[in-house]
C-alpha cells in the first residue's frame, strides 16, 4: 500500500515539539523510517509566522524533492498581503500549487464570503481543496455559503466528533476528513461505512502528531484492503489531478 | 518499504499484533459517554478491537461511575469483569464529592472482584488529590501498595505533576499511576517519575496533540484544559528522562484506537526493549506484584 500523506509540515516555530523536521531532508527521514511514499508538506512558518513570507519558501525547500508536494495558505484579500486573486491563482500556477490551506483562528481572520467571497469562488471554478484547521460548526457555515468548495476538515482533534461532523458529511458531498487526529475507536470504520472510503485522507500531522499512530491505525484498519488503498493515497491523488489552474 | 528497523513494528504493520511483544492496556473505560459518541462502547465492539490489536488485558473505569452514579457504575465494571474473566480488570472509581462512598470503598473495593486498585479523576470532580476526603482510600492503597489511576494534566490545580509529587511523597508505597503523563508539563510528569519509585507515566492521548478550539465548547471540563499543539517526540522524551521501566501504554478505549496509540510507540525512536517495557512488561510485572500481594 502507497501512503500520501495529505497533512504534514517542516520548520521551525517559537515552541517546537521535542522531535520535528527543521528540513525538507529531515521530513523525508522521518517518512522513510516510516514507509510514507509522498507527502501534501507545509511549512510551519505558514501557520506561526506568515503565508506571506512562507508559502513561497515552502515551495522552495519541497522543490528538493519529487515526493514533497507543497501547499500554500491564504490570508483575506482586503488586508493586501496577498495579492489580488489573479496573481494569486497565477502564482499558484507557476508553483504548481494544488492545495491550500486556511488557519482561521491562529490567523485570525472569518473564513466566509465576506472575506473571501472571490478566492471562494476560484477555488470553486478550479476545484481547489482547501484544508481547513478550524471547528466543524464553523466549516458547516462556510459550506452553507459555499456549498460547491472542496473542503478538508483537517486537525480536527482527538475527541469524538461525530455528533458535529456527521451533520456536515450529510450535507456536503466535497467534505473530507483528514485521519491525522481521527482516533476515536471505529469512527473511521463508520465513516467508511456510511459515506464510502472516498471521503477520508491519510494524514499524520506530524510533527503536532506521532506520524506511527495514523500509519497503524489506517495500515490495519477493519475495513476492505482498497478501502485502505484509496484513504491512504487514492483519494489525494484524484483531489490534486481534478484541479484545473 | 519501512524504515522502521523494529521487528515489532513490522509484526504490527503486517498482522496488527505480535506474538512476542503483546499490550496490557493500563488506562481503560467503559460503556458510552454523554459528551461524545464511541462506537467501541459496546462490550462486543470494545472486545473485537481489542482482539484486532493483541490487546491481552485492559483495566477499566466506567463511564457511568466516572461522570454520574459511582455505584452503578462500578457495578457495571464488575458486571463486565465477571463476563471476561482475566481479559477485563477493574480500578474501583471514587468520586470524593461522593463522601459516604469514600469511606466504605475500601470495604467495597475487597468485596468486589477482579479489581486492582483505585481511578481518581480530580479535573473532573474538581477535588485536589491532596484533599483530605482521598485520604481513607490512599491510606488504604498505601497500606497494600495498590496502584492508583489518576487523570494527570499540566497546570492543574487538582491534579498536576506537582501535586502528584506532594502525593507519592506522603504514601509512597501507593502505586500512583500519572493518566496522560500530566499532560503538557511533560517536564515535570517525567522529573516526578523519574524520582519517586512509586510514580508511572501512562500514555493515553499522549500521542496526539490538543487544540481545545477545535471543539465549540472547549475542553468541556470544569475549568480549560491548558492545549497542547504538538506533542511528536514526548514518547522519546519521556523514556529518556524518566525510563521505559516507568511508562505504561494506554488508550482511555473505547476512545482511542489501540492501533494508533501502538503505532505512536512502534514509531518512537525508541529501540524494542522499550517498547515491550511501555506496550506490556511493566504493565505486567505490576500486576504480577498484585496477584502476589493478594496470596
Amino acid at each position: 500500500m502507497r501512503f500520501f500523506d495529505c497533512n504534514c509540515s517542516f520548520g521551525e516555530s517559537a515552541r517546537p515539539p521535542f522531535r520535528y523536521a527543521r528540513t525538507p531532508a529531515e521530513l523525508l527521514e522521518e517518512m522513510d523510517f516510516c514507509g510514507i511514499d509522498r507527502a501534501l508538506a507545509c511549512h510551519a512558518g505558514m501557520r506561526f509566522s506568515s503565508p506571506v513570507i512562507w508559502n513561497e519558501k515552502c515551495s522552495d525547500g519541497c522543490a528538493a524533492s519529487s515526493r514533497l508536494e507543497p501547499a500554500w495558505a491564504i490570508l483575506p484579500a482586503q488586508t493586501g498581503e496577498q495579492p489580488p486573486i489573479d496573481e494569486f491563482l497565477a502564482a499558484m500556477k507557476a508553483h504548481n500549487i494544488r492545495a491550500l490551506w486556511a488557519f482561521p483562528d491562529e490567523h485570525r481572520y472569518p473564513l466566509n464570503r465576506l472575506a473571501f467571497g472571490e478566492l471562494l469562488e476560484a477555488l470553486v471554478a478550479h476545484r481547489i481543496p482547501l484544508f481547513v484547521k478550524q471547528n466543524l460548526v464553523a466549516i458547516g457555515e462556510l459550506l452553507k455559503e459555499c456549498p460547491n468548495l472542496t473542503v478538508v476538515a483537517a486537525n480536527q482533534g482527538p475527541h469524538s466528533i461525530e455528533r458535529y461532523l456527521r451533520p456536515v458529511m450529510d450535507a456536503f458531498p466535497r467534505v473530507y476528513i483528514d485521519t491525522s487526529s481521527y482516533i476515536v475507536q471505529g469512527t473511521l470504520e463508520e465513516c467508511c461505512e456510511r459515506y464510502g472510503p472516498e471521503r477520508l485522507l491519510f494524514g499524520t500531522a506530524f510533527p503536532n502528531n506521532c506520524s506511527g499512530g495514523a500509519l497503524l491505525q489506517l495500515a490495519r484498519a477493519a475495513i476492505s484492503d482498497p478501502a485502505k488503498a484509496a484513504i491512504a493515497s487514492v483519494n489525494l491523488e484524484r483531489l490534486l489531478g481534478e484541479v484545473k489552474l | 518499504m519501512i524504515g522502521n528497523p523494529s521487528l515489532i513494528a513490522r509484526d504490527y504493520m503486517k498482522y496488527g499484533q505480535s506474538a512476542t511483544c503483546p499490550i496490557i492496556d493500563m488506562h481503560g473505560h467503559f460503556g458510552p459517554f454523554y459528551g461524545g459518541y464511541l462506537p467501541a462502547a459496546p462490550l462486543e465492539a470494545m472486545l473485537a478491537a481489542l482482539e484486532r490489536a493483541g490487546v491481552l488485558r485492559i483495566v477499566v473505569s466506567a463511564h457511568e461511575a466516572l461522570f454520574s452514579d459511582p455505584v452503578s457504575g462500578n457495578a457495571q465494571v464488575q458486571e463486565a469483569i465477571d463476563m471476561q474473566p482475566g481479559h477485563f480488570l477493574g480500578y474501583w472509581l471514587v468520586n470524593p464529592n461522593h463522601r459516604k462512598l469514600v469511606t466504605t470503598a475500601p470495604a467495597d473495593f475487597e468485596r468486589a472482584r477482579g479489581f486492582i486498585g483505585f481511578k481518581f479523576l480530580p479535573d473532573y470532580h474538581t477535588v485536589p488529590v491532596t484533599d483530605p476526603r482521598y485520604a481513607p482510600v490512599l491510606e488504604y492503597a498505601n497500606d497494600r501498595r495498590l496502584p492508583i489511576l489518576i487523570h494527570t494534566w499540566g497546570g492543574s490545580g487538582f491534579d498536576s505533576p506537582q501535586i502528584i509529587e506532594e502525593t507519592a511523597e506522603q504514601y509512597p508505597n501507593a502505586t500512583l499511576i500519572m493518566g496522560h503523563s500530566g499532560f503538557g508539563d511533560w517536564e515535570n510528569a517525567a522529573r516526578v517519575a523519574a524520582e519517586y519509585p512509586n510514580v508511572y507515566l501512562e500514555l493515553t492521548a499522549v500521542y496526539v496533540a490538543h487544540d481545545w478550539s477545535m471543539l465549540p465548547t472547549g475542553s468541556g471540563t470544569p475549568v480549560p484544559f491548558l492545549p497542547c499543539l504538538q506533542v511528536n517526540g514526548i514518547i522519546e522524551y519521556l523514556v529518556e528522562r524518566a525510563g521505559s521501566k516507568k511508562i505504561l501504554y494506554g488508550t482511555d478505549m473505547p476512545w482511542y484506537s489501540p492501533h494508533f496509540a501502538a503505532g505512536a510507540v512502534l514509531f518512537a525512536r525508541i529501540d524494542d526493549e522499550a517498547r515491550h517495557d511501555i506496550l506490556h512488561r511493566n504493565a505486567e510485572r505490576l500486576l504480577e506484584s498484585l496477584t502476589h500481594a493478594s496470596k
